[in-house]
């Protein structure tokens, strides 16, 4: 409970370049991941134990505030998986290039790369959950 | 000029909980983050604890918070600061003992951890002197030995502090100096320690270990280099 608390008094305080924003960003798009994986693995699952109550979870899942966090998920996947190849990159394949201007302009560049991606599908997203919920460009 | 200084006090004999005292205080711009404590031990409060030693960035003695960053108070000037008000803390993720004083044990309990030192149990050179190494295999490890131990890398790193078991930066650093030395005979046992669950693998390449360290130490670097050799089996030179 102590380091839990150090560690987010540490997150929350201390005030680290890039590299700590990038290892926050990392952790809670791989958390906000994790945690959608794990409640689609358990509503597919619904289909063979409860088939009805899947048919209300999917209703759930056509919610607005789902939808906005679908967008959002989308995210996370786009940065957790560029960030976690940038990481790799240099740990595994290119040690002599981490240095703090290496590590500062990567941790931006992956950023605007996840948003580059994330933009178009959040758009097209954005749209999708407009028309269908709320009836707009039809 | 006048600055602020906010100290984080912690009185473990009267104080229940930690506070912040502030000071004002009439300073040059060439000031030292430590000339500020000393003023305020002198003309404020004789009870402030701090330590010091050289007061020159070689013994390593004041790391501390300063303005939400790791840094020696000996090395930071009050010009390097934009902020009107000066914010000193303890180091994170050590246990706090009075004001800025932390428990260094745990600190030095990861750095013994990872054998500190050269072993070479072949026998000395025909001349019985020393053992030699090219300037080429010297420098491969020159940069990890500049490591004072200050601590400012181990408490400004997010995986340390989540987790006191961590070996932590500076620990890493010492490992890096002793497994790429050439007259070192150790490399499996060392690469079995930072292999460990509480070893290097818990590096999380946040970067903050490098931007801290007041000796300029590609520690990240260090890291992933130790990372490099351990699945390789050997030093990767």
């Amino acid at each position: 409970m102590a380091h839990l608390k150090t560690a987010l008094t540490g997150y929350v305080s201390y005030r680290g370049r890039e590299g700590q924003w990038a290892f926050l960003l990392h952790r809670i798009s791989g958390l906000g991941t994790g945690l959608f994986l794990t409640i689609h693995i358990v509503d597919i699952a619904l289909v063979y134990f409860a088939p009805q109550l899947f048919l209300e979870v999917l209703q759930l899942y056509r919610s607005t505030l789902f939808g906005i966090g679908e967008i959002f998920l989308v995210f996370c996947v786009f940065y957790h998986g560029v960030n976690g190849l940038r990481i790799a990159l240099f740990d595994l394949k290119a040690a002599q290039r981490w240095n703090i201007p290496t590590a500062r302009g990567s941790a931006r560049l992956v950023l605007i790369i996840a948003l580059v991606l994330w933009l178009p599908c959040a758009v097209w997203m954005l749209r999708s959950l407009l028309l269908h919920n709320f009836g707009l460009f039809q | 000029m006048k600055r602020t200084l906010r100290i984080f006090r912690f009185h473990p004999e009267q104080d229940t909980r930690p506070h912040y005292a502030t000071y004002s205080l009439e300073v040059q711009p060439t000031d030292r983050v430590l000339d500020l404590l000393e003023q305020v031990r002198a003309e404020y409060d004789p009870g402030l604890a701090y330590r010091r030693s050289c007061a020159h960035g070689v013994c390593g003695s004041d790391a501390m918070r300063i303005n939400g960053r790791n840094a020696l108070a000996c090395k930071v000037l009050v010009q390097d600061l934009s902020t009107p008000v000066v914010t000193i803390e303890p180091l994170l993720g050590l246990p706090l003992i009075k004001d800025l004083v932390v428990d260094m044990e745990p600190f030095f309990a990861h750095y013994r951890a990872v054998l500190p030192y050269l072993i070479n149990d072949e026998p000395l050179p025909a001349d019985g002197r020393e053992r030699l190494q090219t300037a080429a295999e010297r420098d491969r490890f020159d940069e990890t030995t500049r490591c004072i131990l200050c601590a400012a890398c181990t408490t400004s790193c997010p995986s340390f502090w989540a987790n006191g078991q961590y070996l932590g930066p500076a620990a890493l650093v010492t490992a890096h100096r002793f497994l790429f030395d050439s007259r070192d005979r150790a490399a499996p046992q060392r690469l079995q320690i930072l292999s460990a669950r509480s070893g290097v693998w818990l590096c999380r390449t946040a970067f903050n270990c490098t931007e801290a360290c007041p000796r300029e130490i590609h520690i990240t670097r260090a890291i992933a280099e130790i990372k490099q050799s351990i699945l390789k089996g050997r030093p990767a030179v």
